[in-house]
């Protein structure tokens, strides 16, 4: 016997939210499979409001209730987004699992949720006291520990409009469907003008949280690819200090080197 | 293609596909308990006490002492406890059972056990074993000469992991004793071997044991002696409790504590002269875990297949099945024969690297034909179609251009193609099939002139139930529906033996066409008939003397050639495979549509194998891998080019011509992919799994 709410409306959600201790559940992938029989379930998978993606000057505002099946078929959802989302799990699981259930479970190695950091995307988050948009690198505080108060919810994810269209991307799993990611890591490179006018890269799977460094990368924005290549070295090296892969089934020194052999590339690639 | 080859629909096709087939876990009795075990969370130790909570009314705990007849599991040798005694010998090893009629409640009561080790060192490593389980060798020809005349002498050391079945249906049993009489139920392979293991636990006559299968959901032979232990645990608690007892294994349990393939250390010296390979001196080494089950059987067949297909005159092999402080390993799918064609193959290779020929040429100098003896001194009795095989998956998978353009590549993604070449004895070792097994089976046609098959093989999805209703179908010359087939009943079939050794569709499949050709001649339209044939040993067959591990260890051999085809990502150390291509001799096949079922899982199982399928236990003896997200398995997408072809090759002595087939296709496709890693990369490797951090740890050796 599952106990829980079936809310039709975001406003009802929310209530219900703020009034009881519920476990929001969008397409329960992440959930079903740890049932657990004392908790309430709060069901939104069917709030119009959490199901669509809309666009707006400045952002593509994806609904957090949408399924990766749903991202892999609208015309307007990033390419960077979309190879990473086509690669997660099986059929099956793509048309049930949803991108906000993807981010909230907390993990290191969602892979919806790297390209979200490697994007500098924001999360729309409400509650009945209000709402609130932070950048999702600050929504993940530990392993599986993240900023949604126990009566919010994750509404929208807030995706840049431009500049993403030349990026890097490269799952490794341990086979080619049903994987989580050991190592994950995309990078985009914006260059107008024969300057670097954008960086962005992160890497998934290797620590409690995924890893952003936009210190780091800073390194080469405002140069030419030439001027960057001066600076290879030294943005190399910045992360070969800053990476630091914990133990898992699958050993640091494994993942260390493939994020390193990654991010070369993603230089190389380039003409860095 | 034989008219026997054309597809049928599967008997049990309706049932599988509407959902309608009863596993054992959709059977609920009434007044039924769950029973879960308590295992031991130390690798060896001395049991000093074990604690009770008070139990609430109707919760029984089951141990050591309610054993009324032997606390032994009758297996071969007979040493696993039903329940541990004095000590325990592995992580996992069961100690009691608690049963109840509310599993959460038996989950509470479990957790409230209280039991005190006395520690003791575990041995984990099988290289530092004291206990030799078993230890065979075989030699012929004059291996001291021809090392002394050698050329050059290879020494090296070839290791294989464990493997688990990862068949969807955990283990489960359910007991129940009725009128004096106790009734075992549940997933199994050999209901025989489960009525035997059980009548001894309890003490009690065999016509008092009564054991049905229920729908298999796969086995891959770790659900040959397996169930005999869980139904002996099972049985002795429903005796005690006088109610029905079901124990169904949860996933985790299942991966960590129950029986899989036995890893390897093998060591080969080979000698050559004039580049001609003179002798090998072969040593293997099994890792049992720590009690015997199938180990003695598992080491002769791995000790067989040692000198693979090759015509060796000067041969020894030597081997050990050693005990450790780890879960015991047992049968799985090729039975000792995946391990040391592995070495083999793979020994094959580097000497061909070492001498400046390509592998495939100096392995196809040395393959056996027909009327060649065997490593035992057998003689191969029929037609060896490996020339026209290898003829053949050059054709499909171009595998000599290939070979030679992937040698020396730069780049981040690189290329290569193995191939190995390989058997696999058809039925039981050696004289198992005569002096222990002696099987019988029957057909029973019943008044309204439709024909029973009664043997006591199972359906465990590889489609024995069609393949059999076929046979006898066409030999009686009746509609395949006018054949019935339920799953066996020991109140109800002879010991046809079991179901393993890809023996049942060859051995029994054979009996029951005898049996058919007997029918027709005596059918009596309307009348009850009963048909019951007995297996002989072929005339043709040299005899096995096992204590000179001499003779035909088989009557016959299924032949394969596999090649795979990878590309290496060098920058992740991840491998791709383009393309796997096999073929594959299993005589003459009974069902298309089934052979290649077998063929392609096979194939993929022995890809998973030497890839990605990776469990080790920790310092404490622990295995860690033991989920689906842990312990990795291919799935279809990992080898999206699957390529199987079967080669017509009629075997004299089985129906139709058929012979074995179900574990064939696993047995070499490890050495393949290896090879073809090795031919990607310009390495040389000795062990399997091969897996991304491997690849990482030689890309890294060759930067350096």
């Amino acid at each position: 016997m599952v106990n829980g709410y079936l809310a039709e409306t975001l406003q009802e959600a929310l209530a219900i939210r703020a009034r009881e201790n519920v476990v929001p559940y969008s397409g329960g992938t992440d959930l079903m499979i740890e049932p657990d029989e004392e908790a309430t379930y709060l069901f939104i998978h069917k709030i119009p409001e959490l199901k669509t993606i809309n666009e707006d000057p400045e952002y593509l505002r994806i609904g957090a209730a949408c399924t990766f099946t749903e991202l892999l078929e609208d015309a307007r959802v990033p390419g960077i987004l979309k190879d990473a989302v086509a690669q997660i799990a099986a059929p099956a699981i793509r048309n049930l699992g949803t991108v906000g259930g993807n981010i909230c479970n907390g993990s290191p190695k969602a892979d919806s949720a790297l390209i979200l950091f490697a994007t500098d995307a924001k999360l729309r988050l409400a509650s009945t006291r209000g709402e609130r948009t932070i950048p999702i690198s600050e929504f993940y505080l530990g392993r599986k520990k993240t900023a949604l108060q126990p009566d919010e919810l994750l509404i929208e994810i807030l995706m840049s409009n431009t500049g993403l269209s030349n990026y890097y991307y490269k799952k490794v799993g341990a086979r080619n469907a049903l994987a989580i990611s050991r190592v994950s890591f995309a990078g985009i490179l914006q260059v107008e003008g024969g300057k670097i006018i954008n960086c962005m890269t992160a890497f998934g799977a290797i620590s409690d949280v995924i890893i952003r460094h936009k210190e780091i990368d800073a390194l080469l924005v405002g140069k030419t690819l030439d001027e960057a290549k001066t600076v290879k070295k030294v943005y190399l090296g910045a992360y070969d200090q800053a990476i630091a892969p914990i133990k898992g089934r699958i050993s640091a020194e494994y993942r260390k080197t493939v994020c390193m052999n990654l991010l070369r590339d993603f230089l190389e690639t380039n003409g860095i | 293609m034989e008219k026997i080859s054309q597809s049928t629909k599967k008997k049990d096709h309706e049932e599988k596909i509407s959902g309608r087939a009863l596993y054992v876990d959709d059977h609920v009795m009434e007044d039924m308990l769950h029973g879960r075990l308590l295992r031991s969370v130390k690798a060896k130790a001395r049991l000093v006490d074990i604690i009770l909570p008070d139990l609430p009314s109707g919760y029984f705990v089951v141990d050591k002492n309610d054993v009324t007849g032997v606390n032994r599991v009758h297996i071969v040798l007979d040493d696993t406890p039903v329940y541990a005694e004095d000590t325990v010998e592995y992580v996992g090893e069961p100690i009691l059972m608690v049963v109840g009629p509310e599993m959460k409640e038996v989950e509470r009561i479990l957790n409230a056990i209280v039991v005190v080790y006395e520690e003791q060192e575990p041995i984990l490593d099988m290289r530092a074993a004291e206990t030799v389980f078993f230890h065979y060798n075989y030699a012929k020809g004059d291996i001291e000469t021809a090392f002394k005349e050698a050329d050059r002498v290879f020494v090296e050391t070839f290791q294989t992991g464990y493997q688990e079945q990862a068949y969807l249906e955990t283990q489960g049993i359910i007991a129940y004793p009725h009128n004096g009489r106790m009734t075992v139920r549940g997933s199994m392979q050999c209901p025989y071997y489960v009525h035997g293991a059980i009548a001894k636990a309890l003490g009690c006559k065999n016509q008092d044991v009564q054991v049905v299968q229920d729908v298999t959901g796969g086995g891959f032979g770790g659900k040959e002696a397996f169930p005999s232990i869980l139904a002996c645990q099972v049985a002795v608690a429903a005796q005690k409790a006088n109610k029905p007892v079901k124990v169904i294994f949860e996933r985790r349990e299942d991966m960590e504590f129950t029986s899989k393939r036995h890893p390897s250390i093998s060591t080969y010296k080979v000698a050559v002269k004039s580049g001609e390979i003179t002798a090998m001196d072969i040593e293997v080494l099994f890792n049992s875990g720590a009690y015997t089950t199938l180990s003695p059987v598992v080491l002769q067949r791995g000790l067989i297949c040692a000198s693979g297909v090759y015509r060796i005159e000067n041969l020894r092999v030597t081997g050990r099945a050693v005990k450790t402080n780890t879960v015991p390993t047992g049968a799985y799918r090729g039975f000792g024969a995946p391990q040391t064609f592995f070495a083999v193959e793979m020994m094959m290779d580097h000497i061909a690297t070492a001498l400046g020929v390509d592998s495939l040429e100096l392995k196809e100098r040395c393959m056996v034909k027909q009327g060649d003896a065997t490593s035992t001194s057998g003689k191969y009795h029929f037609h060896v179609p490996l020339p026209e095989m290898v003829a053949r998956i050059d054709q499909l998978a171009d595998y000599r251009a290939k070979r030679k353009n992937y040698q020396h590549q730069t780049g981040r993604y690189r290329k290569g193609i193995g191939l190995s070449i390989f058997f696999h004895g058809c039925g039981f070792t050696g004289s198992g099939e005569r002096d222990i097994i002696k099987a019988v089976a029957k057909l029973r046609k019943n008044a309204d002139d439709t024909v029973e098959v009664l043997a006591s093989n199972t359906d465990i999805g590889q489609g024995l139930k069609t393949t059999f209703c076929k046979i006898v179908a066409d030999t009686l010359g009746i509609p395949y529906e006018q054949v019935l087939i339920e799953n066996p009943d020991t109140d109800r079939v002879p010991d046809s033996g079991p179901t393993v050794a890809s023996r049942s569709l060859m051995t029994v499949g054979g009996l029951l066409q005898r049996a058919a050709v007997r029918l027709k001649q005596e059918w009596k339209s309307g009348e009850v008939q009963v048909i019951e044939e007995r297996f002989v040993e072929p005339d043709f067959v040299i005899p096995f003397n096992l204590k000179e591990f001499r003779g035909d260890a088989y009557p016959t051999y299924s032949w394969s050639v596999n090649a795979i085809e990878v590309e290496v990502d060098i920058l992740t150390a991840t491998t791709k495979i383009l393309g796997a291509w096999g073929i594959f001799d299993v005589g003459v096949p009974i069902d298309l549509n089934i052979i290649q079922g077998q063929m392609q899982g096979g194939l993929l199982q022995g890809i998973g194998y030497a890839s990605m399928e990776q469990m080790d236990y920790n310092d404490q003896g622990i295995i860690r891998n033991n989920s689906f997200s842990d312990y990795i398995i291919p799935t279809a997408v990992d080898v999206p080019h699957l390529v199987t072809e079967i080669l017509n090759n009629p075997y004299t002595h089985g129906p139709y011509g058929a012979k074995g087939a179900g574990e064939l296709p696993l047995v070499g496709a490890a050495p393949a992919y290896v090879e073809a890693v090795e031919n990607a990369l310009s390495v040389s490797i000795h062990k399997i799994p091969f897996t991304p951090e491997d690849t990482m740890r030689v890309l890294q050796e060759a930067n350096q």
